[in-house]
């Protein structure tokens, strides 16, 4: 789960480069907002839902 | 009483305030007289500058007006004495002279910063774990010069080709680009390695090198806080260790290297690239994010929440050394961002005024609406918090400190201060991410929004040499007319921190993990780390409470 995490972080970075591509201030702008919330998903979705499942204080 | 007010009046009428206040008129334009012609100055004229006599020197000079005359003008040809051209070296050489002193200087400002965080994070921890807190924040220090130097400022820097202010860094030539979209994308310098490779035992290098290196340092001491109180201390040292040598250095090339993000306006007319004046991205994104992805790792403190979830407060075990903290950081702050022009004489140096006050504003706002929103939450004005609120200001103004104006600096600091208080509820009480310090809120969360800010605040008024990240004009943002290229370049950098650099971040410790494991074990840290990891309490007379 941490290698999706990372993998899911890192592509949200991709996708801002990639909008590189495009000519459109407005399109880039959308497509790089799009890539931060992926990136944000792969960290506070994924990443920190997996160490929350073996929390210390869910441990007892 | 009417004798009193008649001398009151007389008073008032004698006052020279009003005079002091009122605007002289001014005088009636003289008739246009015929502009006199220039004068050519001669070589004669230069070596016959009246110097001052050796007699006259030797009877001291009370008023300073013999001290610093034509006679400390070196000649180069001392028999044909001082020429018009020993006269323009001479103005060049003081120029360079004025840069590399404010420089140094403002970078000797920055280090005293490692002791305002050493205060602040250890004050916001147990006393059980001030000796341990405490030497992650000295030992930052030496750990991090020791990667920057060996590896660092040559990936950072080596490539960053001529600073003018400092004149010239020639030796720092080469930058590993790639292509991509038909342009180059500078990836990282290749000069400097040990500050001797490839001709970099050169002054201006050296001022350069000390400068870069103590916000470097900044940076990592960020970390320490996030994580403090449950760090084993080995991995402390490989983890930052690693962060000072490639980490930072990379994404500092990018923005300020002559990496790609910098030339995101010149390769893909996007404003004038990713801008970052003195690092809100740079120092402390990279130092906050890197902060979530090891606090993540790390797991939160024994008794930070309980088992439904709910947090609970550690209280901090000295709040005199952590606001005494704040202020020794404000107060280094002055070299941070007014420093961080490189001079002071020349292609807009005068703007350290502005910076400067900028600064101590957005600062002031920072502070005074995290109290006012603890105030009106919780009903009192929370110390640490008013304290985070002072530095998260700080942190947020620190990028746009150069291209905005003392309102946007008040608006940017107000902002910056709310949002350091809902951060901190965000990460503690959503993610429940343990953070002692709130070293990701104050640095993570407004060090991106000091980014975002320019998008916004940039008012084009600034002129560095007429140009910016290698683009004609000045930096602007939308709400003074730009087409929003610029909010767009500042978005691909802080998408460049939250899903490159925290990858990048989260892979070094995950290697650290493997190696020497990052967390101490469940007794050293009831224990507290003092006497576990460093072998000696902080404060071995005092007798502390058991509590978690």
């Amino acid at each position: 789960m941490i290698l999706v995490g990372l993998v899911v972080t890192l592509l949200g970075f991709v996708i801002a480069i990639l909008s590189l591509s495009l000519h459109s201030v407005g399109m880039q702008l959308v497509v790089v907002l799009l890539g931060l919330a992926v990136s944000l998903f792969g960290i506070m979705g994924i990443l920190n839902k997996h160490y929350l499942k073996t929390a210390i204080w869910k441990k007892g | 009483m009417t004798t009193r007010l008649s001398l009151l009046v007389l008073l008032l009428a004698l006052c020279p305030i009003p005079q002091i206040f009122a605007q002289t008129p001014a005088a009636a334009p003289a008739a246009a007289a015929p502009a006199p012609k220039p004068v050519p100055i001669t070589d004669a004229d230069v070596a016959g500058a009246p110097v001052p006599t050796a007699d006259a020197r030797s009877k001291g000079d009370p008023d300073g007006s013999l001290t610093g005359t034509a006679g400390d003008v070196s000649a180069t040809d001392p028999k044909k004495g001082v020429t018009i051209g020993d006269l323009v070296n001479q103005v060049g050489q003081n120029k360079i002279a004025i840069n590399f002193v404010w420089t140094l200087v403002t970078g000797f400002l920055v280090m005293f910063m490692q002791a305002g965080f050493a205060l602040v994070e250890t004050g916001l921890c147990r006393a059980k774990n001030a000796n341990h807190t405490m030497m992650m924040n000295f030992m930052v220090y030496g750990v991090g010069m020791l990667a920057y130097w060996l590896f660092g400022f040559a990936i950072q820097m080596g490539g960053v080709g001529a600073v003018a202010n400092l004149g010239g860094t020639p030796p720092l030539s080469a930058e590993h680009a790639i292509t991509l979209f038909g342009k180059p994308f500078g990836l990282f310098g290749t000069n400097g390695l040990f500050l001797v490779h490839h001709g970099t035992y050169d002054v201006a290098v050296m001022v350069l090198f000390l400068f870069q290196m103590v916000f470097m340092d900044t940076a990592l001491t960020i970390v320490t806080g996030a994580a403090a109180e449950r760090w084993k201390y080995a991995a402390f040292i490989i983890s930052s260790f690693l962060m000072g040598a490639f980490t930072y250095p990379l994404f500092a090339n990018w923005a300020w290297g002559g990496g790609w993000l910098a030339n995101l306006g010149a390769n893909f007319n996007l404003g004038k690239g990713y801008c970052d004046f003195a690092g809100s991205g740079v120092v402390h994104a990279v130092g906050g994010i890197t902060a979530l992805a090891l606090s993540m790792m790390l797991g939160p403190r024994i008794g930070k929440y309980t088992r439904e979830g709910k947090p609970n407060a550690i209280l901090a075990h000295d709040i005199v050394i952590v606001l005494t903290g704040c202020f020794i950081l404000a107060f280094g702050w002055f070299g941070f961002n007014p420093g961080s022009t490189l001079g002071a004489s020349g292609n807009g140096g005068l703007r350290i005024g502005s910076i400067a006050v900028n600064t101590m504003l957005a600062g002031m706002a920072g502070s005074f609406s995290a109290m006012l929103y603890m105030w009106l939450r919780y009903g009192k004005p929370d110390a640490s918090m008013s304290g985070n609120g002072l530095l998260a200001g700080l942190v947020a103004i620190t990028a746009p400190s150069g291209f905005v104006n003392p309102v946007a600096s008040v608006i940017i600091g107000l902002i910056a201060g709310v949002l350091v208080c809902l951060s901190v509820e965000f990460v503690d009480r959503v993610l429940k991410v343990d953070d002692p310090v709130g070293a990701i809120s104050v640095h993570g969360t407004n060090g991106l929004w000091g980014v975002l800010s320019i998008g916004f605040f940039a008012d084009g008024k600034s002129n560095y040499g007429g140009s910016w990240n290698g683009v004609t004009g000045s930096v602007t943002g939308i709400f003074y007319g730009d087409n929003g290229g610029q909010l767009v370049a500042q978005l691909i950098g802080i998408v460049t921190l939250v899903g490159f650099v925290f990858t990048l971040s989260f892979v070094f410790n995950l290697i650290v993990d493997w190696i020497v494991g990052q967390r101490v074990s469940a007794k050293t840290e009831l224990e507290g780390l003092d006497i576990p990891e460093m072998g000696v309490l902080g404060y071995p007379e005092f007798e502390l409470k058991s509590q978690t």
